[in-house]
């Protein structure tokens, strides 16, 4: 017990005491009222502990001062004076409103999953393919309120949707819903008018063939998920997403239209069951026009059946028939195994094995190499072809590409059905030799002629425009000479062989007629043929090749009761090439006609002793004084498959 | 608010004359701020848990009005009262956190709730403040003369406490408990040199914890070395805080919630900062700030050591959460799941925050000679 003045329990002590004088007394005379206050010794420590306990206190409120400012820089630092760049993706994840006028904002709120798919054109600009900006339209039932009010609200906005479907699709308890797949930008105003909740858009687009019908095969198309499922969209699937720069074809679509147009003529004049048509720069190898019947409206491509959707060009593999014949010449030219002047018996049937090889309109006599051309002689061919030998019929085969894909870029390009080396005896060099026993796409053919025709380069095909100045570099497989040959062999079959109806005035057509019996389930049906022929303008300079091929032309009166490709097919190719010959640049050379028809011409025989006679055919051929009767037609054997080029007489016949 | 009169001398009366209005004020702006960030945050959330949007909400909203009645009436009580319940809860929290190893649901590896209907309770959390309590209430009993050993019991059911929770295991909550008794002992006028050594204890129990639990390893790891791991959450968090800038992309507008799996409750600072700003982000800093600093300040005006040493505990349990929340979406710590006052997502949490807000707003009314005027 201690006893202390009051100024220390001032301080602390509850009653403050306050300073006083005594009653009356001056100011200056005045002293502090003494009172005595009792502090006991704990009292004094826990005041002193208080006193400590305060300033810890500033202290602890200085530590939090000192945290929650480290918070504040920190604050300030991520927000404004170093803030994280957000990652690209996470901003474009999020799809930018529609913009006010109802167009859907800019393309591309996520570039790697909906960057614009590119436009398709045809070499000269025309738009082929393009995609609109839609919307696809989906639902999460479990947001709304009333599902039957929505689905009538929907309806009288998009009258398409089903509303039983609409019905059993929301009632199903899922949480995403497509409802519609592609939706306008207008509807997709309206509908977001309503104001329903739970209906939700994502940007889609729609892919609109303009020109529907046109090259609607060589196109293809999307799926609904915007992936290319055939043709150029399925080749450039890729490069059409992330390049949004037009794919320029090398189609021509006026050319194209008129391909078509003449194709479905004369499709319909005969009754033809498909027809296929191509024309491609010889030169360079673009496909100007590919068109394949039936076709369909690309913009329905769902609708279409298979039978339609089949691009024929580079799809269907046919025999090619006598356009072969053509192979098989340059072949005898170039090896050495046949002069120009050559001669080949086609005055008797060809018995081999369990075959007879028979002429078609046989001339019954040994025929020189440009008859065999004009005539279309599968006796004669057949003897070039065994002259060729096995070896070097399937090496230039090979080099030509007949036993490989075509190479051009689109995925429906199919593999030619070949006999097997080991397969591949005399008589499939034989009936190869006339087109028979192999089976090629329409394309192949074109290649193989264009290589012909063009002095000798094998072209690899492509759908793409090639840039004017670029020359594609092909592979020379022949002397210059069999090429130059080789086209007067093919301006004879025009001009005096069954191509005549191809004429042109002007545009000195070359070409070949190829007629193959189809194959049925028993072998070869009679009269039921595949009639092609396969041209190349002009001859002098040659720029272009038409093929054009009917599916199982049926006879008119008009023809004759012949469906043969002289009478259905060459008439087209003639028409095509009258009408495609301006478009493309090439007017009708009609001065000076007797010099280029003199630089381009070969007389069906040696004539005058001009031309040299040839003697190098293996087999001595003697020009028989006597005919003989093709042997009476054969019942057709149990048919094998192509590969082995079985084969009944009359069974095939070329011209 | 009805103006009461000076003279109005029944419950509400005395109690509205006495209590730290300006504290009360700022505990109603955090509940509001808790409602805001709750419409923002927590539908993106349910749709991604494929909730009804408005779950979150709902519950929410019944909690932070329920949380502000506690407030009110907690603060009625007098220091007794105050002591009685934090005794209780001190208690029943003790048991249902042993409970919870028992009979806890296990979330993420470790068992801290114990699910009721409705929600699940983090006993835990309601230990924290009653603990604070009652270990004022010891240590400041304890120096009364007498031989009543305040600070061993205190120390002793601090031991208890760190025991349950490193079985839980609950590294953090655990790290929160001991600084908010550290911080109490500093307090209560500790030896300097035994405040080092403690700090040092502090600094080498924390280095335990990295050896021993995995993920308290992972987690310091990450946070050491951007590279070594893992760090979506916070990394997502920056960018939020950083798109926001200066006055954020405004209400709604965010993203991060889309993201973060804990966009409603331990990241919602990150969408305050997407959505709101800096400025906004350092108002609600602010508004903690200023209630742990008011609340450690006016106990220097105060005479009763259990006052100063409970009011201490609960002011640094409330700012620690606070900062350790809005630290670790900022990056500045190791990434520690801990709930932003009334601000996040969870009945526990908000409902635990509420009792210890109530509770410091009761010890801090005016009184005379330790009667409430």
């Amino acid at each position: 017990m201690t006893r202390r003045p009051t100024p220390a329990a001032a301080s602390s002590g509850p009653p403050p005491s306050s300073p006083a004088r005594r009653f009356g007394a001056p100011r200056d005379a005045s002293v502090p009222r003494m009172e005595h206050v009792r502090v006991t010794a704990p009292d004094l420590l826990r005041r002193a502990a208080l006193d400590k306990t305060r300033s810890r206190l500033v202290i602890a409120a200085g530590g939090f001062a000192l945290l929650f400012a480290g918070v504040v820089v920190k604050l300030a630092d991520a927000t404004v004076i170093q803030p994280v760049k957000p990652r690209v993706a996470e901003i474009e994840r999020r799809p930018e409103p529609p913009k006010p006028d109802g167009t859907p904002a800019t393309p591309a709120p996520t570039p790697h999953i909906h960057a614009q798919r590119a436009n398709i054109t045809d070499r000269n600009g025309q738009v082929l393919a393009l995609s609109l900006a839609t919307a696809g339209l989906y639902a999460n039932p479990r947001e709304m309120i009333d599902l039957n009010e929505t689905t009538e609200r929907l309806k009288k906005v998009l009258p398409r949707l089903d509303v039983e479907t609409v019905r059993a699709k929301l009632g199903s308890g899922k949480q995403f819903i497509y409802l519609a797949r592609q939706i306008t930008p207008a509807e997709q105003v309206a509908i977001n008018a309503l104001g329903i909740p739970g209906i939700y858009f994502e940007p889609t687009e729609r892919r609109r063939y303009p020109l529907g019908r046109a090259a609607a095969q060589v196109l293809g198309e999307v799926d609904v998920d915007g992936k290319g499922v055939g043709g150029v969209e399925r080749a450039f699937d890729t490069r059409l997403r992330e390049d949004s720069s037009p794919l320029r074809l090398s189609i021509d679509v006026r050319v194209q239209a008129v391909v078509h147009d003449e194709l479905l003529s004369a499709m319909t004049q005969f009754s033809a069951i498909a027809a296929c048509g191509i024309v491609m720069d010889v030169n360079t190898g673009e496909v100007i026009a590919m068109v394949s019947l039936p076709d369909y409206d690309n913009n329905e491509a769902g609708k279409a059946d298979e039978d339609a959707r089949h691009n024929r060009g580079v799809n269907a593999m046919y025999e090619p028939g006598s356009t072969f014949k053509l192979q098989t010449a340059g072949m005898a030219l170039d090896s050495g195994a046949a002069q120009i002047w050559s001669i080949f018996d086609a005055s008797a049937p060809i018995h081999i094995g369990r075959f007879t090889i028979t002429d078609f309109e046989g001339k019954h006599r040994p025929l020189y190499l440009p008859e065999v051309l004009a005539y279309s002689s599968n006796l004669g061919a057949a003897r070039m072809a065994m002259a060729v030998g096995t070896e070097r019929q399937r090496a230039w085969l090979g080099r030509m590409g007949m036993f490989s894909r075509i190479g051009i870029e689109l995925p429906e390009a199919g593999l030619p059905i070949v006999p097997p080396a080991s397969n591949w005896k005399d008589v499939a060099t034989m009936t190869v030799g006339f087109g028979h026993g192999i089976a090629v796409s329409p394309l192949h053919v074109v290649r193989g002629t264009a290589a012909l025709a063009n002095g000798g380069i094998v072209l690899r095909p492509t759908i793409l425009a090639l840039p004017p100045d670029v020359k594609p570099q092909g592979e020379r497989i022949m002397q210059q000479s069999t090429s130059d040959t080789v086209r007067k062999l093919m301006r004879l079959v025009v001009t005096a062989g069954y191509g005549k109806p191809a004429e042109v005035p002007g545009y000195y057509v070359g070409g070949k007629t190829g007629t193959a019996e189809k194959v049925g389930a028993h072998g070869y049906k009679k009269h039921t043929n595949v009639s092609a022929f396969m041209s190349v303008f002009p001859m002098n300079a040659p720029r272009y090749a038409v093929y054009m091929m009917l599916d199982e032309p049926k006879a008119t009166s008009a023809t004759h009761g012949y469906s043969t490709a002289g009478y259905v097919s060459a008439p087209a190719a003639g028409k095509v090439i009258a009408r495609i010959g301006p478009m493309l640049g090439l007017l009708p050379q009609l001065d000076n006609v007797a010099a280029i028809e003199a630089s381009i011409a070969i007389p069906l025989e040696p004539g005058r002793g001009s031309v040299p006679m040839a003697r190098a055919t293996p087999k001595p051929l003697v020009r028989p004084a006597q005919t003989q009767q093709p042997a009476a037609p054969a019942v057709p054997a149990a048919r094998d498959i192509r590969h082995e080029a079985s084969f009944v007489a009359p069974a095939v016949t070329g011209r | 608010m009805p103006a009461l009169s000076r003279a109005d001398n029944s419950l509400i009366g005395r109690w509205w004359w006495t209590v730290d209005r300006w504290t009360l004020v700022a505990i109603a702006t955090l509940i509001g701020a808790g409602y805001v960030m709750m419409l923002a945050a927590s539908p993106a959330v349910a749709e991604r848990i494929h909730q009804a949007r408005d779950v979150f909400i709902f519950k929410q909203v019944f909690f932070l009005a329920l949380a502000g009645c506690t407030v009110v009436v907690v603060s009625l009580l007098s220091p007794k009262g105050v002591r009685r319940v934090a005794l209780a809860g001190c208690l029943v929290a003790l048991v249902l956190t042993a409970a919870t190893l028992v009979i806890g649901v296990e979330i993420k590896g470790a068992r801290r709730w114990i699910a009721l209907p409705g929600l699940g309770l983090q006993p835990s959390e309601f230990l924290k403040p009653c603990f604070a309590v009652v270990a004022a209430w010891l240590i400041a009993e304890g120096k009364r003369p007498g031989r009543f050993p305040g600070l061993l019991i205190a120390f002793g059911v601090y031991g208890l406490i760190a025991l349950l929770l490193k079985s839980q295991p609950d590294i953090g909550m655990l790290a929160v408990v001991t600084a908010v008794f550290f911080a109490q002992l500093f307090v209560n006028g500790l030896n300097l040199v035994l405040v080092g050594i403690g700090a040092g204890g502090i600094a080498a129990a924390s280095v335990g914890a990295y050896f021993m639990f995995p993920h308290v390893q992972s987690r310091v790891t990450r946070f050491l070395d951007p590279a070594a791991g893992d760090n979506y959450q916070v990394n997502r968090a920056l960018e939020a805080f950083g798109a926001g800038g200066l006055f954020g992309r405004g209400p709604g507008e965010g993203h991060v919630k889309d993201v973060l799996p804990d966009a409603h409750a331990d990241f919602v600072f990150a969408v305050a900062g997407e959505e709101f700003g800096l400025i906004i982000c350092v108002l609600l800093l602010a508004v903690f700030a200023f209630i742990v600093l008011r609340g450690l300040l006016l106990l220097v005006k105060e005479h009763d050591l259990f006052v100063v040493l409970a009011a201490t505990g609960l002011v640094s349990s409330f700012g620690l959460q606070a900062f350790v929340n809005m630290a670790s979406t900022l990056k500045l710590i190791p990434t520690k799941g801990m709930t932003l006052p009334f601000v996040s997502y969870g009945g526990s949490s908000v409902m635990a925050i509420a009792l210890a807000m109530g509770m410091l707003l009761a010890l801090t009314r005016r009184r005379h000679q330790g009667e409430l005027l």
